[in-house]
């Protein structure tokens, strides 16, 4: 299912970088592989912005959470991947986390519905 | 941190970290546009697409940069580059700027490097802010600190709550001898307990303990620089056998570098000071200079009751009555009055560096509105105010930061004068650039940077850009109120007037100081000491010190010499009680005079001024009937409006043992214990009746010359050396030293703030002047119009030098106030003197008024100059 892209979700402040941590979790990727991963994955619902996914990459880089290094891409070119490093894997689970109880509680109070219901 | 460190990597491989952006970002492009062309788009179409899809490349690059972290840096860079871009183009800006900044901050690093050596730096001693001195309370002798008995000591030491210990010291010669000339080294006794006191421990070897002490064994513990000086540093020296005073004693112990106690840091030998029986209990003995550590808890207040309690309990049966004792912290003690002139003196140097930076943001100011056209350009092209702000103040850093490295090297010469301020009884003599210091320049020239730069900065970036570029061309424009630069006028003229009248105050003491009447001629008198621990009997000792006296004086160049067991103006010890004929025994605690034994020649030889009666001559030979000769306020005392020659008096206190010593001369006084000392009455006595006097081991010879004293050193070496080939000649200096020596914290002190004060004098004229410059620049076409509607030239002169003398008579006003309170500071440094404020203030007025006059002339009368035509031509 392919939605009209006025119906895509922006990305919530600071969620880009959890999204990028959960994405390299699978393994090393490069920038765009991670882009079209969040899209694909999300069933299209989120779209990155290439234009902050360079800066939050140097940013991971910065803080140490991820780390690069030059490899060559399935088709044969050299890309700049990005693998977790043990902090960056302790940083996302940290983060994934708070994310869900935030989530939680966002649907307890958006949906109460289903409280009663149950 | 990592992060910070990777950052700081990534700074390293800098061009290396853009092409990889350039490859990621290039690598991102041809991915998206293969996913297009999958999905069914033309090559170039799809190339499209992708680009559409990153976005503007150049901006997704500048955003990744900025995650780099050195945006700030750059910009840090940049702006810095600009201020020395600055720096350049206005050389004569540049050059006043630095110059004043280096007076400012060079005179303060100075100062600071010789209060931190002085008054911050810890002492050699473990916790040494609970170390105390105890002095005797003598009150009633005029003297608060007069040194203790080693009888009371032992008694405190007994009986005090308070201390976990006390140690003793006392006065010790000592002449090493043996492995070269015999040296003269400065040598101090000390009891046991002083380590333990102190919490030091020797580098090598091992300190005296009780027994030892008690048993006076011969040991000494020697100081670092005398074992590397004379040892040269032997591993074996601990268990070596010295010679001092002839006598065999064995070194136990060599101190650490750096370590040093009272009264001197040149002190070399410390040995038991095995107290003589006699000496521990009898109370009346006072030669020992007493340290205490206080208790774990016990304040300073606690421990000065106490003490007080336990004093009078102690001599509560002395026969002069019950005294308390006087505590002091040991910093105090150490450093005395240089600790007042030292902050007076800081003090005055920050106010140098704050009416420095006042100056300069005065001058910042004006030319912060001659730059408003450029700051304008830059708010149009989309600076912001912090921006701007930033930029002005990274400016004013390069100029602190340059005026701090011209103040360093401004610093260097200052602090070697300043050496000379470090009290005898502190170690580091020598002040260096050490990182504090360095530390104290670098937060310093920050703090000034923000001072002078904070103002104009706030002030220059607050320029709308409409304005500020249609102005161009007209120069001036920004606020016209004048209230910020004249108050900042106002202030350094307070403050240079303070400095002014203070040194004025220590100028007049000083000169107080040098008039004193000393009682001796003290130029072209050259002294020394001859330790005589080889002439102990009096039989052998006085015919040597006589015929060494003749050698002496046999000198060309010599005019005569003399001898006196202790170099007047440097000892205060050795006093005694005395009674006169026909007293009571009661009338004897009240009556301590300093004594002094002499050969017959030293009065006429210093120059000592007779008010009645004769001096010594041949006639005194050694007899029953001895004669002495009494100080003038003595005679006063005791003789008012009728002549003591004739009368007779006896030493010691109680016991009738001695000979009656007839008066048969008034000379008038010699400050015997010290130039700034008080005054104390004194008896003097001829060598040839010393017989039954238990002397000193060493005396001290004076010789007037002819020459300069200097350049008959050698000579009298030689004639010393002539009658005993093995007399040790010792600290040889001559008198004028001696009272330079005592004079210098007030002569350098007067100096260092005399020169403070002409410099702020000279920067708050300078302010003046700038402040007033720029006025008339800035009002060149309101002038041109007055002229123009027929205001005379002379009208124009006073209604500028009206306002310049306004300013500074403002300033002169606050500045006394200020004066007053500051004044209050530095009463110790008046040494008991009592300036007359008049003369001083009215001088400094004068002389403010004077060169304030002249400042505002110049100005005022450029403005009173301006040809009405060409000045509104400029309209």
């Amino acid at each position: 299912m392919r939605l009209d892209p006025l119906s895509r979700v922006g990305l919530l402040q600071g969620t880009l970088d959890l999204l990028i941590l959960r994405t390299l979790r699978a393994g090393p990727a490069h920038g765009h592989a991670i882009a079209k991963h969040i899209q694909r994955t999300s069933e299209d619902l989120l779209q990155v912005e290439t234009g902050s996914l360079y800066p939050a990459l140097h940013r991971l880089e910065a803080k140490g959470w991820i780390t690069p290094s030059w490899e060559l891409s399935k088709k044969g070119k050299r890309a700049r991947f990005y693998r977790l490093t043990p902090l960056g894997r302790k940083q996302l689970a940290a983060e994934q986390s708070k994310w869900e109880a935030f989530s939680r509680a966002m649907g307890l109070i958006l949906n109460p519905v289903d409280q009663e219901a149950r | 941190m990592n992060s910070f460190f990777r950052k700081l990597r990534w700074l390293a491989q800098r061009s290396d970290k853009e092409a990889e952006l350039r490859q990621e970002i290039q690598f991102h492009l041809e991915e998206e546009a293969e996913r297009c062309q999958e999905d069914g788009l033309a090559e170039e179409e799809a190339q499209w697409a992708a680009r559409r899809e990153l976005g503007n490349v150049a901006l997704v690059a500048e955003d990744t940069r900025a995650e780099w972290g050195w945006t700030r840096l750059e910009q840090l860079a940049r702006d810095a580059g600009y201020g020395l871009r600055q720096v350049r183009r206005n050389p004569g800006f540049s050059a006043v700027a630095i110059a004043t900044l280096a007076l400012g901050i060079g005179g303060s690093t100075a100062m600071f490097s010789a209060f931190d050596a002085v008054l911050i730096r810890p002492l050699p001693y473990a916790e040494a802010d609970r170390l105390v001195m105890i002095w005797d309370d003598m009150g009633r002798e005029g003297r608060p600190g007069h040194m203790p008995a080693p009888a009371e000591f032992l008694e405190w030491r007994r009986h005090n709550t308070v201390f976990t210990d006390i140690a003793a010291t006392q006065a010790g010669d000592a002449t090493l001898s043996g492995d070269g000339e015999p040296e003269e080294v400065p040598a101090r006794k000390v009891t046991w307990t002083l380590w333990s006191v102190l919490g030091v421990q020797p580098m090598r070897g091992r300190v005296f303990t009780e027994d030892e002490d008690n048993k006076g064994v011969r040991l000494v513990v020697i100081s670092h620089g005398l074992w590397q000086r004379r040892f040269g540093g032997s591993p074996r020296i601990i268990g070596r056998k010295i010679s001092l005073n002839d006598e065999p004693y064995e070194v136990i112990g060599v101190m650490p570098q750096g370590f040093y106690f009272m009264p001197s840091r040149d002190i070399d030998i410390w040995m038991p000071a095995s107290f003589p029986p006699w000496m521990r209990t009898n109370f009346g003995w006072h030669n020992a200079q007493i340290v205490a550590r206080l208790k774990q808890g016990i304040t300073l207040e606690q421990a000065r009751k106490s003490m007080a309690a336990l004093s009078l309990q102690v001599t509560a049966k002395d026969f002069r009555g019950p005294h308390s004792v006087v505590v002091n912290l040991l910093r105090e003690e150490m450093t005395g009055k240089t600790q007042t002139a030292l902050i007076v003196l800081l003090c005055a140097s920050a106010a140098l560096l704050l009416i420095a930076c006042v100056n300069l943001a005065n001058l910042l100011m004006s030319r912060g509105a001659a730059r408003a056209t450029e700051v304008a350009v830059r708010t149009a092209l989309g600076a912001g105010r912090g921006r701007l702000i930033a930029q002005f103040l990274t400016e004013s850093l390069v100029l602190a930061g340059l005026g701090a490295l011209a103040g360093l090297a401004l610093a260097l010469p200052a602090m070697r004068f300043l050496e000379r301020l470090v009290p005898e009884a502190m170690g580091a003599a020598r002040l260096t650039l050490d990182c504090r210091v360095l530390a104290f320049s670098a937060a310093v020239a920050i703090a000034a940077a923000l001072i002078f730069g904070l103002a104009p900065a706030l002030r220059g970036s607050r320029v709308a850009p409409q304005a500020g570029l249609r102005d161009r061309g007209r120069g001036a424009t920004g606020p016209r109120s004048h209230w910020f630069p004249y108050s900042l006028i106002m202030v350094e003229t307070a403050l240079a007037v303070v400095l002014l009248t203070c040194g004025g105050l220590l100028l007049q003491t000083f000169e107080h100081l040098r008039n004193t009447d000393l009682g001796i001629r003290s130029e072209k008198l050259l002294t020394f000491e001859m330790p005589l621990f080889r002439y102990k009997e009096f039989d052998r000792r006085v015919p040597f010190i006589n015929a060494q006296l003749d050698k002496v004086r046999a000198i060309p160049g010599v005019i005569n010499a003399g001898a006196i067991n202790r170099i007047p103006f440097t000892n205060a010890a050795h006093a005694t009680f005395y009674r006169l004929e026909g007293q009571s025994s009661n009338a004897v605690p009240g009556q301590v005079a300093l004594i002094r034994n002499m050969s017959r020649d030293y009065f006429a030889t210093v120059g000592a001024r007779l008010r009645e009666g004769r001096f010594f001559d041949a006639s005194d030979r050694k007899s029953d009937s001895p004669v002495a000769i009494i100080s003038e306020p003595l005679a006063n005392r005791h003789f008012p409006g009728r002549s003591p020659l004739g009368q007779r008096l006896k030493f010691g206190e109680l016991n009738d043992k001695g000979y009656w010593y007839t008066v048969v001369g008034v000379v008038k006084q010699i400050r015997e214990s010290g130039v700034l000392e008080d005054a104390r009455p004194a008896i003097y006595r001829v060598f040839e009746q010393c017989d039954q006097v238990n002397e000193r081991l060493s005396t001290g010879i004076v010789v007037r010359t002819a020459v300069e004293p200097t350049s008959i050193i050698s000579s009298v070496r030689q004639a010393i050396w002539s009658i005993d080939r093995n007399q040790p000649v010792a600290r040889i200096r001559t008198m004028e030293e001696i009272v330079d020596r005592q004079l210098a914290t007030s002569s350098q002190s007067t100096a260092l703030l005399g020169a403070f004060a002409l410099l702020a004098l000279l920067l708050a004229s300078l302010g003046l002047y700038g402040v007033l410059s720029y006025a008339v620049t800035q009002r060149i076409n309101e002038i041109g119009v007055r002229m123009a509607l027929g205001a005379t030239s002379s009208q124009i002169l006073f209604s500028f030098g009206k306002r310049g003398l306004a300013l500074t008579l403002a300033g002169l006003a606050i500045g006394l106030v200020l004066e007053a309170m500051a004044s209050r500071l530095m009463t110790s440094l008046l040494y008991g003197f009592r300036p007359d404020y008049v003369p001083t203030v009215t001088a400094v007025s004068l002389i403010l008024l004077a060169v304030a006059a002249l400042a505002c002339f110049v100005p005022a009368r450029r403005a009173s100059r301006v040809d009405p035509v060409i000045a509104l031509r400029n309209e």
